[in-house]
């Protein structure tokens, strides 16, 4: 038996054993035998950095069985960053999307969260000709708005309607089919959508806050209790499946004004990074501009540790589709960029 | 991973009592039969029912109602027509007119328009198919007592004279015998509602309804901000129903192939030391309806805007109100008449013409 110390790997300090100690996490074999996902989340640390160090013990200590499935999932864990299309997000994404991890968009109403997540699943669809997963939960979605994005992009009939095939929708407005929904993909469905084209890369849930919010606030609170669920299934959806999830989530004013994300704070250690999208011009009802921003406002890639930035761009919606998109890359602007 | 007890759609206390008898996921659950139930976790056979039955219902690997974007695109464009609205500017920012299968929300101050529109609107989705209308009835809910029949017996008329000087052909002679005054007054089932209880109550009960009359194509709720604006003494109440209202809203206007029209109200929102006029109900209905319209004044113009959309550019259009109805502003005439008494057929016709 051998007693967890602080500094016996990388990433395991002093802090992260107190912490691992409270939930009865004492010893090496305590850990490995223990389930990550929960312990990550009792201890809010993130999945990878607790994943990180199992691996690391059970490599240090070959005496434990590894079992086949924990093998698997290693092979599966090499990273695939995928490229939203729109080269100021992928700056402000650290190159794109990561496969594996819960990328969140918030922002207030007509911000541009559904169009990023359009564009996004275009941009799977036709450029790297892979399948895409669409949850709609606000009934924003249509397949008219995807197609003026792909005719951006292509004038072939034939590859546009290619590119259709590959997005895979669910119009879903409760939690509860949410979760029917997750689940059925986690138990194999997801496979299934890959039939006909390219595997599934990217699971895209637009908007989690929709369906969650229905059930939070007053008395309730039975929502918190689903909203794990629902984190939870997307959590090891992609990451044993090896794809992207792109979730959207509303937002909410702190007292001094502020815009913040919304769902509170055991929502919050859920994504891996966050970007708030907002409207360039002070809203005002009836102000047309199509300029967006968008601020980094969460990433965890480095270490594991949470680092707040702020790294600004700007984006722009264009006439028929957001002008990012056309492939010449050249409609794209990025107006300002600053990391403080 | 397997699926937990907590996440079916049961009861909570129910989820508690299956959880403390040891169920701890579906898996458990699959193989067993009600009497087992009953007897492992005390449940009635009521609920041991209601258990198996979502349990299974969730391994039944029915495709779970998803579809490729081509097949959505298919079915948007076979059958989900717009309604016009009879302002052809208005329909072309909205790509046809109001989306079928959507909800769309109409904000203003009072005396704007919103109802006028509404009632435009509720005789529009009643234009026969070979109009190229929907055809279809409407349900119209009235929280703020301002429906008007004489209003809507004008623009009813006005919709019928239209039609009637665009017949070409017999399937459109048809098809005016039974678009009439009469008719479209009998395919608009009215609701009043007095209190946002009343108004829950009403959707609560709308699906048997639309059930039992599916050429219902159009839903109006004018307003949605009246019931709510009042007797709320705790704001995170109000929004938990509200969101779940606007979650109700999306589901019918799918499943259902209608379109769902809403208004809201204005209200001034202080931001630092500018006070603006802003839609009421709160930023976080903003996020509710798939499109959001603003009509305001702009001078002596009437505009219409809008302001959120997943699908159309934010744009701005001018419209005008007749005694036949909502028109597109005319461009001959001085905008400045507010409240034009008469109109010519010949003119509405053209309109008509330029609107389809
Ligand atoms: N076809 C289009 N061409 C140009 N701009 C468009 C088009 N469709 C939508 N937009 C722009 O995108 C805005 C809506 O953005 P989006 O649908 O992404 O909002 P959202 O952040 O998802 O809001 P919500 O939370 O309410 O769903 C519109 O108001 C408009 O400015
Ligand atoms: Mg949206």
């Amino acid at each position: 038996m051998v007693v967890l110390r602080g500094g016996m790997c990388p990433g395991l300090d002093e802090d992260l054993v107190r912490g691992l100690r409270a939930v009865d996490i004492k010893t090496v074999e305590d850990l490995v035998s223990s389930d990550i996902e929960e312990l990550a989340q009792k201890c809010s640390v993130s999945y990878k950095a607790l994943f990180a160090i199992r691996r690391v013990l059970l490599a240090q200590h070959t005496a434990f069985p590894v079992s086949g499935a924990d093998l698997y999932e290693e092979l599966l864990s090499s990273t695939a960053i995928l490229s939203t299309g729109n080269p100021s997000l992928d700056k402000v994404l650290d190159s794109g999307l990561y496969t594996g991890e819960i990328t969140e968009l918030s922002g207030g109403p007509g911000s541009g969260k559904s169009q990023v997540c359009f564009g996004v699943a275009v941009h799977i669809a036709y450029h790297l000709k892979q399948s895409v997963i669409f949850i709609d939960t606000t009934g924003g979605l249509t397949a008219r708005r995807l197609l003026q994005m792909l005719q951006a992009e292509t004038n072939n009939t034939e590859e546009q309607m290619e590119a259709l095939q590959r997005i895979h929708i669910f119009r879903l407005f409760d939690v509860f089919s949410l979760l029917d929904c997750l689940y059925g993909l986690r138990s194999g469905r997801l496979q299934q959508a890959s039939v006909g084209g390219g595997s599934v890369k990217a699971v895209i849930l637009d908007s989690v806050s929709a369906v969650i919010s229905p059930l939070l606030g007053g008395k309730q609170n039975d929502g918190m209790s689903l909203m794990i669920q629902v984190a939870g299934v997307l959590k090891t959806m992609a990451k044993d499946f090896n794809v992207a999830a792109l979730v959207t989530n509303h937002v909410t004013r702190s007292g001094s004004g502020e815009l913040q994300p919304g769902l509170g704070v055991s929502w919050s250690h859920i994504p891996r990074t966050r970007i708030l999208l907002e409207r360039v011009e002070e809203a005002t009802a009836v102000s047309h501009s199509s300029l967006r921003s968008a601020t980094l406002i969460k990433s965890s890639r480095q270490g594991g540790t949470t680092r707040l930035l702020r790294i600004h761009s700007q984006i722009q919606l264009g006439d028929t589709l957001w002008a990012w998109l056309s492939s010449s890359g050249s409609a794209s602007v990025c107006v300002a960029e600053a990391a403080s | 991973m397997q699926r937990p007890v907590y996440s079916l759609d049961l009861s909570p206390g129910l989820r508690l009592k299956l959880v403390r008898a040891g169920f701890r996921f579906t898996a458990d659950l699959l193989d067993l039969q009600p009497a087992q139930l009953n007897a492992e976790a005390g449940l009635s056979q009521q609920e041991a029912l209601e258990v198996l039955q979502s349990v299974r219902s969730e391994r039944g690997g029915d495709e779970g109602g998803s579809l490729t974007a081509l097949e959505l695109l298919q079915k948007e464009e076979e059958d989900l027509r717009n309604i016009v609205t009879f302002c052809s500017q208005l329909d072309s920012i909205l790509g046809g007119g109001l989306p079928v299968g959507k909800t769309t929300e109409i904000c203003g101050a009072p005396g704007v328009g919103k109802t006028q529109l509404c009632l435009q609107l509720a005789v529009d989705v009643q234009v026969p198919q070979c109009f190229g209308g929907v055809g279809g009835q409407v349900i119209y809910i009235d929280t703020e007592g301002g429906f008007m029949l004489q209003r809507v017996v004008d623009i009813a008329a006005a919709a019928v004279r239209h039609c009637s000087l665009l017949v070409e052909d017999d399937e459109q002679r048809v098809a005016m015998e039974t678009f009439t005054m009469e008719t479209i007054l009998s395919n608009m089932f009215l609701v009043r509602c007095h209190d946002y209880v009343e108004l829950l109550a009403e959707l609560h009960l709308l699906p048997d309804f639309l059930s039992e009359h599916p050429s219902v194509r159009l839903l109006v709720i004018d307003s949605v901000a009246f019931p709510f604006r009042r007797h709320f003494d705790e704001l995170s109440q109000r929004t938990r129903l509200l969101n779940g209202l606007a979650q109700q809203l999306i589901t019918m206007a799918t499943s259902r192939e209608i379109a769902v029209v809403i208004t809201n109200q204005m209200t001034t929102q202080l931001r630092g030391s500018q006070s603006q006029l802003v839609p009421a109900l709160g930023e976080n209905w903003g996020h509710a309806p798939t499109t959001r319209l603003l009509l305001y004044w702009a001078g002596p113009q009437r505009l219409a805007a809008i302001f959120k959309s997943a699908g159309h550019m934010d744009s701005t259009v001018q419209y005008q109100i007749t005694s036949e109805g909502f028109r597109d502003a005319d461009q001959s005439e001085q905008p400045q008449r507010k409240r034009p008494r008469t109109h010519s057929i010949q003119s509405a016709a053209s309109q008509r013409d330029s609107s389809c």
